[in-house]
């Protein structure tokens, strides 16, 4: 039995999918690719299937993986990738399989891409929304927590944001911590642009990649 | 992508309903295609992909040349409303295409309490809800599906409903359809013609009069449509198509798993079913089919579980030799096996030592009535006896909660009945107490679920007035007042809703602007009790002068002309009329296995009726 990392993208309608959703579609998917699955030994025999960070619901996904464990010596890892590529969507395609460097709790950082559309006025007024929003004092946010609402200042965390209009849209790049320890998700600052600067826009969002605390791609 | 869909995806629940993309969702390319079918399910999402019969005619239309056939499903309240402030129709998902550019646009009719949504689509796709104001031949609206045994309330609304079994009149109709679209006829010839195929009823071709009392005085064809319109079948099940795949939802479903149809119809013939008259003969698959459906459906789903569906699976002839067949490769696929109707009377140790090898889940038995006087009545032939073998069985089998299903409201009901349900689930926990191998510290949890008696159309209680909602309550208040342990939860269905089921599972055409009305006063989900109103229906039936009380509460006789006496579904008026006084009389009816009634069924020269002579 050995552990491998399958590398996937999500796109598409696949998007909106909820991670829970996913765990079912991939479980489906592993069933479906016949690749010689080692199962739990339980009640319930369940395949083993860990994801390395969940990807909230809307967002696409460059670098998603999820770690399944298989009887090693009757398959290979060239041959899972073609399988389990068989068995999922279009819009869940696996471009690599590998064998699992770091381990999922190293994640400390994820870095985002957000294409905001604007639905009232245009790219550049909606730069300036964001610049509003940036020179504040502080942006006070607000997330769900297992500990209840947790009411907090965004501002020290966009330290590594960049943002430029393209063509309609405004394009934002950043960098935020991610992972078990801490995990702030983009959508806090669309959400403060939305109530705090009153912008009306339509996101795309991507989280791009995922790095360790010393900012080494996670692997 | 839909125009503009994007945009609010983000703003409503589960917006994985909304997208398809789904794995064996068949996208064609447009240009080699000459009919469009949106196949409309009047619920969400997770209902309607439960749903076998829309995974067999969508696989089944799929494979014609030159017909695509799409999924379109409820929009939840929370969509709809974006949908209409954005102005975007209602489209299908698989192309994305708005449903009033398609050809045909077919509704499968579960129950009565999706009539309205069956409207509230109609005026989401922008297209006319009343069938006299659709011109031209596309936008066709087509219905089938078991309410369509009683077509009336709908038909201002439907250009022709299929009645029976929809494989084969379907393609009948689509190539009717496709060689007037390439003729240029108009609506109008088309009907006339679409309603000489077998099955096929047209009701605009149907004049019905009313005598002074309120009852039909007479029902017409003209243009040469049939007298009567009898339902289609499929004889040999065997032969019948199956899909090999299912279209598989990235969203968690109700029944989210494989589903091999093992027989179609019933042997039982109680008196309170209609699917148990609308589908015989009873036809049953082999052995090697069934296993083949299922070996080729989990390898193209990645379902790990089937479900051996049927309107009660535990009478299948050979189903220890079929599940035999199925343990052969499924505990290495891991795959579990679930029968979700099991009868209390043949509920056996083997059986139950095969599907729960793999997996095991709550046990649900269907006495419907307390008290064997009742159980008679209804011919559900069951006796006490046979309940109480099968729960210590099942309590011995390591089994511990047990539900339990009723109806209240069943004719010639007395509150001792009523009492009488308390009472069986009482005995059923105290056979769990007496199991001399119960573990310590181990409970029983016993469910009585109690639904309210809806009389419907070609059952022997066809002509039976429905208890008022005031005599449900009454009752349901008796029932829980019965009951004195903490082991046996009561639950019981909402009363309103019953009522109204009952209204438009008899109803007539006059309630068609009834439905009108309650659609424009947003009547929409009625059958998701956080949606329905029926302050909302009384004022859509005063609005219209119309009482909903004629329909659910009056007993007919039994020489009225009732509404859908032009359907046929083979079983004779005269039969339902020999079972209703059979009722009266508490005298049962064997099945279909042990001795024919003479029902009428045989008329279609196939299946039990045939093999037994």
């Amino acid at each position: 039995m050995k552990t491998v990392r399958v590398w996937f993208r999500k796109t598409g309608a696949a998007r909106y999918i909820s991670h829970l959703d996913l765990t079912h579609c991939m479980a489906r998917a592993l069933h479906r690719s016949r690749i010689p699955l080692w199962y739990t030994q339980g009640f319930n025999p369940r395949a083993h299937m860990v994801f390395a960070l969940p990807l909230p619901l809307g967002m696409a996904g460059d670098r998603e993986c999820v770690d399944i464990r298989i009887e090693e010596e009757r398959i290979t890892a060239l041959e899972v990738k073609e399988r389990l590529q068989r068995a999922l969507p279009a819009t869940l395609p696996v471009f690599d399989v590998t064998e699992p460097k770091m381990k999922p709790g190293k994640i400390a950082w994820a870095s985002y891409r957000l294409l905001l559309e604007p639905e009232e006025g245009d790219a550049r007024r909606l730069e300036e929304q964001l610049e509003a929003l940036l020179g504040q004092e502080e942006i006070p946010v607000e997330k769900h927590t297992k500990s209840g609402m947790a009411h907090f200042d965004l501002k020290p965390y966009l330290g590594e944001l960049s943002h430029r209009v393209e063509g309609d849209a405004l394009l934002l790049e950043l960098m935020l911590p991610a992972g078990s320890e801490k995990n702030i998700s983009p959508y806090l600052l669309t959400e403060a642009l939305e109530s705090q600067r009153d912008a009306r826009f339509c996101c795309r969002a991507r989280r791009v990649n995922l790095y360790d605390l010393e900012r080494n791609v996670f692997e | 992508m839909v125009p503009g869909l994007e945009k609010i995806l983000l703003k409503v629940q589960k917006p994985g309903r909304y997208v398809g993309g789904e794995l064996n969702s068949v996208v064609k390319d447009k240009d080699g295609v000459d009919v469009r079918f949106a196949f409309c399910f009047p619920d969400i999402y997770e209902v309607g992909m439960s749903h076998l019969g829309m995974k067999i005619l969508y696989s089944l239309l799929n494979r014609m040349e030159g017909v695509w056939c799409e999924r379109v499903f409820a929009p939840w309240t929370d969509m709809e409303a974006l949908m209409r402030e954005r102005g975007i129709p209602l489209y299908a998902l698989e192309s994305g295409d708005p449903l009033s550019e398609f050809d045909i646009v077919g509704f499968t009719l579960q129950y009565e309490l999706s009539y309205s949504n069956v409207l509230n689509m109609l005026e989401l796709a922008g297209i006319p809800l009343l069938q006299s104001e659709r011109r031209g031949l596309s936008q066709l609206v087509v219905a089938g599906g078991p309410c369509a045994c009683n077509p009336e309330p709908l038909a201002d609304f439907v250009d022709l409903f299929f009645i029976g079994e929809g494989e084969e009149v379907d393609c009948e109709l689509v190539e009717l359809y496709r060689a007037h679209k390439k003729k240029g006829s108009s609506r109008e010839a088309f009907l006339r013609e679409a309603a000489r195929i077998p099955g096929v009823y047209v009701p605009s071709l149907y004049e019905v009069t009313y005598g002074g009392d309120g009852t039909i005085a007479s029902i017409r064809p003209r243009d040469g449509a049939p007298e009567k319109v009898t339902k289609r079948l499929m004889l040999d099940m065997d032969r019948s198509f199956f899909p090999e795949s299912f279209v598989v939802p990235y969203l968690e479903i109700v029944h989210d798993r494989a589903v091999a149809e093992v027989f179609r119809g019933c042997i039982r013939g109680c008196r309170f079913c209609q699917a148990g008259f609308l589908y015989r003969p009873l036809r049953e698959k082999s052995v090697d089919v069934i296993d083949r459906q299922c070996r080729s459906l989990c390898e193209t789903t990645g379902y790990d579980e089937i479900s051996l569906s049927s309107l009660s699976t535990s009478d299948y002839s050979r189903l220890n030799p079929l599940l035999d067949q199925l343990l052969t490769w499924t505990p290495g696929e891991k795959t579990g096996i679930s029968l979700p109707s099991l009868r209390v009377d043949n509920f056996s140790t083997e059986v139950m030592d095969k599907i729960s090898s793999v997996r095991r889940s709550g046990l649900t038995f269907a006495p419907e009535a307390g008290t064997q006087r009742l159980r008679d009545v209804i011919n559900k032939n069951v006796t006490e006896e046979e309940l109480m073998k099968t729960v210590a069985t099942a309590f011995s089998g390591g089994w511990s909660s047990v539900k339990l299903y009723f109806m209240i409201g069943l004719p010639t009901e007395t509150m001792d009945d009523v009492a009488g349900i308390a009472a069986l689930g009482q005995k059923v926990v105290d056979a769990f107490y007496a199991n001399p191998e119960k573990k310590k510290g181990r409970g029983v949890s016993v469910t009585l679920s109690a639904s309210g008696f809806v009389p419907k159309a070609f059952t022997p209680f066809q002509w039976e007035p429905q208890d008022t909602i005031e005599q449900l309550h009454e009752k349901q208040r008796h029932l829980v007042s019965s009951v004195t342990t903490r082991k046996i939860t009561c639950n019981y269905h909402d009363a309103d809703t019953s009522f109204m089921e009952a209204v438009f599972a008899r109803g007539d055409r006059r309630l068609g602007p009834v439905l009108l009305k309650a659609h424009e006063l947003g009547c929409k989900f009625d059958g998701w009790n956080d949606y329905f109103s029926l302050a909302r229906w009384r004022q859509a039936f005063d609005a219209c002068g119309v009482v909903p009380e004629f329909y659910a509460n009056r007993r007919r006789s039994f020489d009225e002309i009732l509404p859908w006496d032009h359907i046929d579904y083979g079983v004779t008026k005269d039969f339902f009329r020999r079972e209703c006084e059979k009722a009266y009389a508490a005298a049962t009816t064997p099945n279909c296995r042990e001795k024919c009634s003479a029902c009428g069924a045989a008329c279609f020269q196939g299946g039990i009726c045939h093999e037994n002579r």
